[in-house]
């Protein structure tokens, strides 16, 4: 009973990113490009089930669900080396394949059109896992598949698996730049609803941070899509380590939100992670300590989110968890060590209305350290949707939240 | 004919000279028979017949004398003479010449006549027998005369008087209390030196007419005989015993012990041959001069002869007295105490005692070492076997004896003789492994001493030490190895880490899942049968699955005494069944401990897998999501406080359980695994390794509270256990009921929804909700819940309060008890603390006290008013 995790990718955006990760976790769990398993990958050790299942040979098949409403994406997986990976029952193209043309309304309206083909592919991988832990979904906000598509698939999720966990990795729009897209924020806006009302984790990935990362700390000029698509993946990978490589602790992604995720609303997590590489290009060479990786960690400049969060003029901005997970070779002792330092030096600054933690998870079984910082997630008193229901029961201490995302959704 | 002639010419010369003087003829035969007497001598003069020194001798003198024209024509005349006669007959003639002139002068007589006088033939006599240096001999009738003549011969009177004093006073003959002594040297009664058993010693009996001094020489001589009783004694004790039955009693060292002791005895015995074969020899009478000088024994030479065998032989009496009752070892030791002495004979003589007394020992040491052999029949080695079984052979199964152990062997060394004979022996018998032999032969081959009796002894304790470190590197090494590879102790160790201490979390998680309802049942009807399937089902859908079946197999279910109301939670436990040899390590006592471990990982499993449950049924999108936002002002307001209030709890009990569960995992288990982890690999034999791991499992137990000292903390925390776990179940329920409320309402909605769809656009979206929240306000859906929260919520909130107080209480005691946390550090919830604690109380102040109506009922009964009244206005 592995606990099964189905993701779901959704628009361009969405399938891309949703691409790069099954690459990383097929070269973590030594899956070979068409589903078979490596020579060294058999002894066990990992589990390889949550997020795969095995056909009736040995193939290993992800359990994903790839849609879009224009083709070109999806024909560019299924002409790629990774073609033969996927259950080509488990793509869904839209007939037209004309696309949602960037309208959130459009791709909702065609995401209700097709919800029982939908619907019955969710229906038969859902059937296919003994204990289904919950969903991934994979989307941008901004385009019309990802954000229309996704909200609609959200929602109907959430009526028709409302005991099953929704996770979503976001991808936010680009707000330095204006967009060709015009209609960008209306559509973010209007995801943004669902991602607060019907899903159970938002991991936000930034554009702008992304770009922003791949510029400043991996030294690319122009960096390409598939670059800041393979951070994505990277990051995805990493925060589901837990759930594939089994340890003391957070083996579950139940156990593993539920730490994060102390109020029901403040569920948007913002990750970090260091030292980044991207394929094939040669990094520096340094050591890495734990107190290192968890102080990079704690820098704005790794989180994968334009937060304000540890600016000065936001410094009123805090932490309500953080979770750490550091792969490699970590001595125990030092883990210990290196909280100790950051406690001291108060390099994080935690939220007053509650006990608040940072937590550690340790996977040795990499040599590459890496990890994930965890999350300030805030009110969306700018959300002004029109059915946004103001509460006023606010505790007071969550005013002190850092609106960090704010600024990108006021309309 | 020669004779003839000689006895001729003497009578002749003793006429002459006599009849020159005065004499009559009893002088001159008288004179005869002593000249005959001197040339019948065998003593010889002490002079080298040297013509040509004697010759220059009485030149020199002769010049000496300031006559060197006599030197030069005695000289002259010396050459003619020796070129016309033989050389031979020379010298005589000179030397009595020589003789004659210079006892001329010596004499100082007045006349200087050429030729003697009539007094002159006892002078010379005398002078004769003074420079021979004879202190009294058997004289004639006719000597006695003549000495008795001599006016000035007071020392020979005085002799004579002696002589006749003591024959006078002595009974018994010197040569019989020689004899006598002799024998009392053997043991044996003489004649008249008897054994007196009232005074146990050697004497001469009372009645013996001896001199005193005579009787205190042989009272001294007679005590060598009493020592040499008591060792023959002892030989005999023991020699005598062992061919019949009782011959367990005489242990090998002292076998050796006897038989070195009689290798002394035999030299002794070769010296009393001796001295009997020269008692045999007459012993002269004192004054008298005797012929035969040479090997005649009296008491005195005896004294001399028997002084050192004396001193030895007391020796040897001493260490008798000082083993008699000791055995082995211990006899090997008390021998060797009275080894360390300055004397080199002494020396030399205790060397070569020990070194055959302590030939079995080092035998049994070499056999012991190399083979692992304890052939001790007779309970002599320092290392002591007991039968035992196997699991506890190493711990129990040899001792040392310290009362055996002789000085000589350090206790460090026996020490680890004792580690390589075990570690021998438990390869043998618990590894059922052979390969210990290469290396014992290994070891021996490089000391150099061959596995047969080699050259180890006495004395030469560096060899021996040197084959026992060699040896037990060697054994040791191989040992580890067996354990290590063949017997994989570290796969096992990791296999208790993942499954007693619950580090595979995927097993744990499926476990708990499946076990889980099973274990809400009552304990006594609980199949362990049914559970081991359980556990097989949780092993297969796990990772579990990979690891190597051996392992698996030993994991097993086992269910605790249980009493009367327990669940199958409280005696649910997994044990870990490490076979021989491992049991070693993992005796049950320690299995008890890792159960004890293994119940508090398990129970703080359980809860926080029952708090993660919680958090699912509120997980945000629920509560986000619900249409209870969407009721009236009031009613939301009564449900989001609680539903803050809620959270807010939970928030804090899932904050404490991670973060302790955070502590387990780094401060407690990955921690002293990472210790352990290293002193295994540094170990060098089991007992390295035995204490690693009892050093492990104890920092374990004392670092998750379970020790001694936190008997207080852990009850609290237990019971902060339980406030959890009734949480969870009030929290369920609440949240069931209105799940179901919601469910109701969205009934209604859905039909609504569905006529809306089709008309409406996506964008007003937010009109339909109004709607449907108007509709659910109005349905009075609300009046159901109400009531139920009315009669729950109090009650699930003073347990809360109770949770709270309880935490707060804990965190007092975690705060006060810095002896135990500022040791282990606990992760987490130092800075954290005081922070929870001002925030618990903080709520607690919120909370009403017991049976107090609570405020949030109160409010929810007023709100229950208004909702009543609310439909109506509507």
């Amino acid at each position: 009973m592995p606990r099964e995790i189905i993701t779901i990718q959704v628009g361009q955006c969405g399938n891309q990113i949703g691409m790069e990760f099954w690459k990383q976790l097929c070269l973590e769990h030594g899956i070979g490009k068409d589903g078979l398993l490596e020579d060294f990958a058999t002894q066990g050790g990992d589990r390889k089930d949550v997020f795969f299942y095995q056909a009736d040979d040995q193939h290993y098949i992800p359990r994903a669900l790839l849609m879009d409403l224009e083709p070109r994406v999806i024909n560019g997986i299924q002409n790629s080396e990774y073609r033969n990976l996927y259950n080509h029952e488990n793509i869904f193209l839209s007939e037209h394949g004309g696309g949602a043309g960037n309208n959130w309304a459009s791709g909702y309206h065609q995401g209700e059109q097709v919800v029982d083909d939908i619907m019955d592919m969710v229906d038969r991988e859902a059937d296919g896992s003994d204990s289904l832990e919950g969903f991934v979904l994979c989307h941008s906000i901004a385009g019309g598949t990802g954000s229309g598509m996704g909200s609609y698939l959200l929602e109907t999720l959430n009526d028709r698996y409302n005991k099953k966990l929704v996770q979503t990795y976001s991808v936010f729009p680009n707000q330095m730049e204006t967009s060709d897209v015009v209609v960008q924020p209306y559509n973010s806006l209007l995801t943004l609803k669902r991602l607060t009302l019907n899903a159970d984790c938002v991991v936000v990935l930034d554009n702008t941070a992304l770009n922003r990362i791949a510029v400043e700390r991996l030294h690319l000029s122009n960096p390409t899509f598939a670059q800041t698509n393979s951070l994505v993946s990277t990051v995805m990978s990493a925060s589901t380590t837990t759930l594939r490589y089994p340890g003391y602790m957070n083996n579950d992604l139940v156990g593993l939100l539920a730490s994060l995720i102390p109020t029901p609303r403040c569920h948007f997590l913002m990750t970090g992670y260091t030292p980044l590489t991207v394929e094939r290009q040669v990094n520096m060479i340094r050591k890495t300590t734990v107190l290192d990786v968890m102080r990079r960690l704690l820098q704005t400049k790794n989180i994968m989110v334009s937060s304000y969060a540890r600016t000065k003029e936001a410094s009123h901005a805090k932490y309500i968890s953080i979770l750490n997970i550091i792969q490699g070779d970590v001595d125990p002792t030092q883990v210990h060590e290196s909280l100790q330092r950051i406690r001291e030096r108060k390099l994080v600054n935690f939220i007053d209305w509650a006990p608040a933690s940072i937590q550690d998870n340790d996977l040795s079984e990499f040599d590459e350290s890496r990890e994930i910082i965890e999350s300030l997630v805030d009110e969306y008193k700018a959300c002004e949707s029109p059915d946004y229901i103001k509460w006023g029961m606010e505790d007071s201490g969550e005013a002190n939240v850092a609106a960090a995302l704010d600024s990108k959704l006021v309309v | 004919m020669d004779d003839h002639q000689t006895r001729d010419l003497v009578e002749e010369l003793v006429h002459r000279l006599l009849s020159a003087g005065a004499g009559g003829a009893r002088d001159e035969a008288g004179a005869l028979k002593f000249a005959h007497r001197l040339l019948s001598s065998r003593l010889a003069p002490a002079v080298v017949p040297d013509e040509h020194a004697l010759a220059e001798a009485i030149k020199r003198r002769l010049a000496a004398s300031g006559r060197p024209d006599d030197a030069l024509a005695f000289a002259d005349l010396h050459s003619k003479l020796s070129v016309r006669s033989r050389p031979a007959s020379l010298w005589p003639l000179l030397y009595l010449l020589d003789s004659l002139s210079s006892n001329r002068s010596a004499a100082a007589a007045a006349s200087c006549l050429p030729y003697l006088p009539t007094a002159a033939p006892p002078r010379t006599t005398a002078a004769t027998t003074g420079t021979g240096g004879r202190p009294g001999s058997r004289a004639p009738p006719g000597g006695v005369v003549l000495v008795s003549k001599d006016p000035d011969n007071i020392r020979e009177i005085a002799l004579r008087e002696y002589t006749e004093q003591v024959l006078e006073e002595t009974e018994v003959s010197e040569a019989a209390l020689v004899r006598d002594v002799l024998y009392a040297c053997q043991g044996i009664d003489g004649r008249y030196v008897r054994y007196d058993k009232a005074g146990d010693a050697y004497d001469l009996p009372d009645g013996v007419r001896v001199p005193r001094s005579t009787r205190t020489l042989v009272r001294k001589l007679c005590e060598i005989g009493w020592l040499f009783r008591k060792v023959r004694g002892f030989i005999s004790d023991n020699i005598s015993r062992s061919p019949s039955d009782a011959a367990t009693e005489v242990g090998t060292v002292a076998q050796a012990f006897c038989s070195a002791l009689q290798n002394e005895l035999s030299d002794y015995y070769k010296l009393l041959a001796v001295l009997e074969s020269h008692s045999l020899n007459p012993v002269p009478a004192p004054g008298s001069d005797s012929v035969v000088s040479g090997n005649y024994l009296s008491l005195r030479r005896l004294a001399v002869w028997l002084a050192e065998p004396a001193v030895r032989m007391r020796l040897m009496a001493v260490l008798v007295d000082g083993c008699r009752g000791l055995r082995g070892g211990a006899m090997a030791g008390a021998i060797h105490g009275h080894a360390q002495h300055g004397d080199p004979m002494f020396q030399e003589f205790m060397g070569r005692l020990l070194r055959r007394v302590c030939s079995p020992l080092f035998e049994m040491v070499r056999s012991w070492v190399l083979e692992g052999e304890l052939d001790d029949v007779f309970a002599e080695f320092f290392i002591v076997g007991q039968p035992v079984k196997a699991e506890s052979l190493w711990r129990e199964g040899y001792l040392i004896q310290s009362d055996m152990l002789p000085a000589f062997i350090s206790p460090v060394l026996a020490q680890r003789i004792l580690r390589t004979g075990k570690s021998i022996n438990f390869l043998r018998v618990c590894c059922d492994d052979n390969g210990w032999a290469d290396a014992a032969a290994e070891a021996a081959a490089h000391v150099g001493t061959t596995t047969s009796r080699g050259g180890l002894g006495y004395g030469k304790i560096d060899a021996l030490e040197a084959l026992v470190v060699e040896a037990a590197k060697r054994i040791h090494r191989h040992l580890m190895d067996v354990i290590h590879k063949r017997y994989r102790f570290k796969d096992h160790c990791l296999a208790i880490k993942r499954y007693l201490l619950l580090g595979q979390g995927d097993f744990v998680q499926y476990l708990m899942d499946v076990v889980g309802p099973e274990l809400s049942e009552p304990a006594n009807r609980i199949s362990s049968f049914h559970l081991a399937g359980l556990l097989e089902t949780a092993i297969r859908a796990s990772d579990a699955q990979y690891d190597d079946r051996d392992i698996l197999d030993r994991i097993r279910v086992k269910m605790m005494e249980h009493g009367d109301g327990d669940r199958g939670w409280d005696v649910f436990s997994l044990e870990y069944d490490a076979r021989v040899p491992l049991d070693t390590v993992f005796t049950a006592s320690v299995m008890k401990m890792y159960l004890k471990v293994f119940n508090f990982l398990w129970k703080l499993k359980r809860v926080d897998h029952s708090l993660t449950g919680v958090w699912k049924t509120m997980k945000p999108s629920c509560i986000v999501s619900s249409p209870f936002y969407k009721e009236g002002t009031n009613i939301r307001t009564q449900f989001v406080s609680v539903l803050r209030k809620c959270q807010v709890l939970f928030n804090e009990m899932n904050h404490f359980v991670t973060n302790f569960q955070y502590y387990i995992m780094f401060e407690v288990l990955e921690v002293s695994w990472a210790r352990f982890s290293d002193e295994m690999d540094a170990a060098k034999d089991l007992d390295d390794l035995l204490m690693a791991h009892d050093k492990y499992l104890t920092s374990i137990l004392e670092k998750s509270l379970l020790g001694e000292r936190s008997q207080g903390i852990l009850r609290n925390l237990f019971a902060l256990f339980d406030i959890i776990l009734q949480f969870r179940s009030h929290a369920d329920r609440w949240f069931e009921r209105i799940y179901e409320l919601q469910l109701r309402g969205k009934g209604k909605s859905k039909s609504k929804e569905a006529d809306c769809g089709r008309r409406r656009s996506s964008c007003n979206l937010q009109a339909r909700d109004h709607h449907k929240a108007k509709e659910w306000s109005s349905s009075g859906q609300v009046l159901a819940l109400v009531p139920f929260m009315e009669a729950e919520l109090p009650a699930a909130l003073m347990k809360v309060g109770v949770f709270v107080l309880v935490q707060a209480l804990v965190y007092l005691i975690l705060a006060q008890s810095s002896t135990v946390f500022s040791r282990t550090k606990s992760l987490g919830l130092r800075p954290a603390r005081s922070l929870s604690a001002r925030r618990m109380l903080a709520l607690l102040s919120d909370l009403p006290p017991g049976g107090e109506p609570s405020p949030v009922a109160a409010t929810t009964t007023r709100s229950s008013s208004l909702v009543l009244a609310h439909p109506k206005e509507d």
